[in-house]
């Protein structure tokens, strides 16, 4: 996710609750945090640390409204143009036996659509490794993670004194 | 403010409505009617059928969300013990329908002719089930033993406000009560719109149509409990209810519009392609003589959900939930008129014309019928009679008892809803 050699101090916490405070004073504090990393969505999370929506979801529309109009059209094209056949006596336009296939392809193309632009977002992709902070941050650890390169050790301390006064159970320093 | 009081103003305001209701249907069965009533008499079945199905539904579900350890709802699941009550005049309502079967005040239904019937070979085979013992008895059975349970879900849950501990034995027996319930709501309520709505084309039928009008019936409920609630707020209750509850009726009201038309379709979709001649009937009369009917009905109650309550936030501002629900409770109510008045226009002309041959000609060059090609006012006044009715009656109950449940073991929960 970032450049490479960023150096990141980073303290863990053991319990979403304690980590929600901390979230909350360093925001009083004005620290600028790199990132929050959980291992599962905090409730109340995204509000504090100030995320705007997503927007994963108006991709998720363009792409199924492609999706919609690939497949009906394609389906159109195909049974008026460029091979009629008639089913069951039916006209070659025959726009009630396209709809569930326009729904399944809108549906696909949206979910597919949105995993690839999500999967791109993200930096990952099959074979691909991130650098992690700690192991246990997907397991049972909630981490609060700055940026320090180039800081003074005035800034480190400043940010060690607030890990300890907000009940982190661990502080690390890693270069990713 | 825990404790509901309905405003004089607002009593007036209702008591109005029912008045003007009143006035609608009596300017429709003197005036502006053909002789045997049909318009009156098809308004009248046709508002019955929607306000009772809101009814149901508000007690399915609050037996289904019980059931499914659900407690979001318990905030404001006053609101659907309420309407649930309505259920009691809706029997009333359905009486007078009942009583006019025997007395053979109206046409509503072609079974109910028992000459055509014994000529008839497709009318024949279903008397056993279309016939005025079973319509009598299987309403108030069924609708009775509705009741009963919205009776136990409702009276429980108030003791429980009283006596409640933490050992929750009350919320348990509301848990049993509504495990019980649903069963039977399925069932039931498959067997009530046959005969009520389905029955109004005697020799048509589909297989789904049930879960069709029910679904009608949640998106309508979803809608109304939206505008109650938000009106609610405005008057200084249900601060509790927070835009996390609304929006997660608003994705209830817009996954079940998605439902409905999923729904629509595929009952379109196989009579179309299956091509039987007795099925096509029912939609080849609504595509050729109901036309705005039929496709307004998808754009009232597919699209303009669908691409309004599509985004987050208008699930979350009180503007584009109310108008979608707004949209959505008119749609659906357009949707049941869809259901009934074709079928009780045809019967009608039957039944004037005193020959299949007349009648077949009758119905197909009927051109524009008032009150039946498209809603006029007086369907639009009663129907808002029949809305003012059913408030009337809901916030009276509403009154009984305070708004926000105590001891129930997910008010906790539900107060801290975060979506």
């Amino acid at each position: 996710m970032s450049a490479a050699n960023t150096e990141v101090l980073y303290g863990l916490y053991d319990d979403e609750e304690i980590l929600l405070e901390a979230v909350k004073k360093a925001k009083e504090d004005h620290l600028e945090i790199m990132d929050v990393f959980t291992p599962f969505p905090v409730h109340g999370l995204d509000p504090i640390l100030g995320l705007e929506e997503s927007r994963l979801h108006i991709a998720g529309f363009i792409y199924g409204a492609i999706g919609t109009l690939t497949a009906f059209l394609f389906m159109t094209w195909v049974f008026t143009r460029d091979w009629p056949i008639i089913f069951g006596g039916k006209p070659y336009f025959s726009a009630p036996a396209f709809i569930p296939i326009t729904f399944e392809v809108t549906v696909l193309m949206a979910s597919v659509g949105m995993v690839v632009t999500f999967y791109t977002i993200c930096g990952m992709a099959p074979g691909v490794t991130n650098a992690t902070l700690d192991d246990r941050i997907t397991d049972d650890k909630f981490c609060i993670a700055f940026n320090t390169n180039g800081a003074s050790s005035d800034v480190l301390d400043k940010l060690k004194g607030f890990f300890s006064s907000t009940g982190a159970s661990e502080v690390n320093s890693k270069t990713i | 403010m825990n404790q509901f009081t309905l405003e004089a103003r607002h009593k007036s305001v209702l008591i109005g409505a029912v008045i003007l209701g009143v006035l609608c249907l009596g300017l429709t069965f003197l005036f502006y009617d053909d002789e045997l009533h049909s318009r009156f008499w098809s308004n009248y079945l046709h508002n019955t059928v929607f306000f009772t199905g809101i009814a149901f539904v508000s007690l399915f579900v609050l037996a289904a969300f019980t059931t499914a350890y659900a407690g979001w709802h318990t905030v404001f699941k006053r609101i659907w013990e309420a309407y649930a009550f309505f259920l009691i005049p809706g029997l009333v309502l359905f009486l007078v329908i009942i009583a006019g079967i025997w007395g053979h005040f109206h046409h509503l239904y072609h079974w109910t002719n028992e000459a055509d019937v014994a000529t008839d070979r497709i009318m024949l085979g279903k008397s056993g089930f279309l016939n005025k013992y079973w319509y009598t008895f299987g309403t108030i059975i069924i609708m009775g033993t509705w009741i009963f349970f919205a009776n136990k879900l409702r009276s429980i849950s108030v003791e429980e406000d009283l006596h409640g501990t933490t050992d929750y034995a009350f919320h348990r027996r509301i848990r049993r009560w509504s495990a019980a319930f649903l069963p039977i709501a399925g069932f039931t309520s498959a067997a009530l719109i046959w005969q009520w709505v389905m029955s109004v084309d005697a020799h048509w039928y589909s297989t789904l149509f049930a879960w069709y009008a029910t679904a009608s019936w949640f998106v309508a409920a979803m809608a109304l409990t939206i505008m109650t609630l938000i009106f609610l707020k405005s008057r200084g209750y249900y601060q509790n209810v927070t835009d996390e509850h609304l929006h997660d009726l608003g994705k209830y009201m817009f996954a079940f519009s998605v439902f409905w038309t999923y729904l629509w379709f595929s009952q379109y979709m196989l009579i179309w392609y299956g091509n039987n001649g007795e099925e096509t009937i029912y939609f080849r009369t609504r595509l050729d003589e109901y036309r705005v009917l039929f496709f307004g009905n998808l754009l009232l109650n597919f699209a303009t959900p669908f691409l309004v309550l599509m985004r987050n936030d208008t699930k979350r501002k009180f503007g584009t939930l109310v108008f979608a629900s707004v949209i959505c409770f008119f749609g659906h109510w357009w949707d049941f008129f869809l259901m009934i008045k074709p079928g009780v226009l045809h019967t009608t002309h039957e039944a004037l014309a005193h020959g299949a041959e007349a009648a077949a000609d009758a119905a197909h060059h009927g051109g524009f019928t008032a009150g039946f090609t498209i809603p006029g006012l007086l369907e639009v006044g009663t129907m808002l009679g029949f809305l003012g009715g059913f408030l009337w009656f809901a916030l009276s109950r509403l009154e009984k008892a305070p708004l926000t449940p105590s001891n129930d073991p997910y008010i906790e929960e539900s107060l801290h809803h975060h979506v």
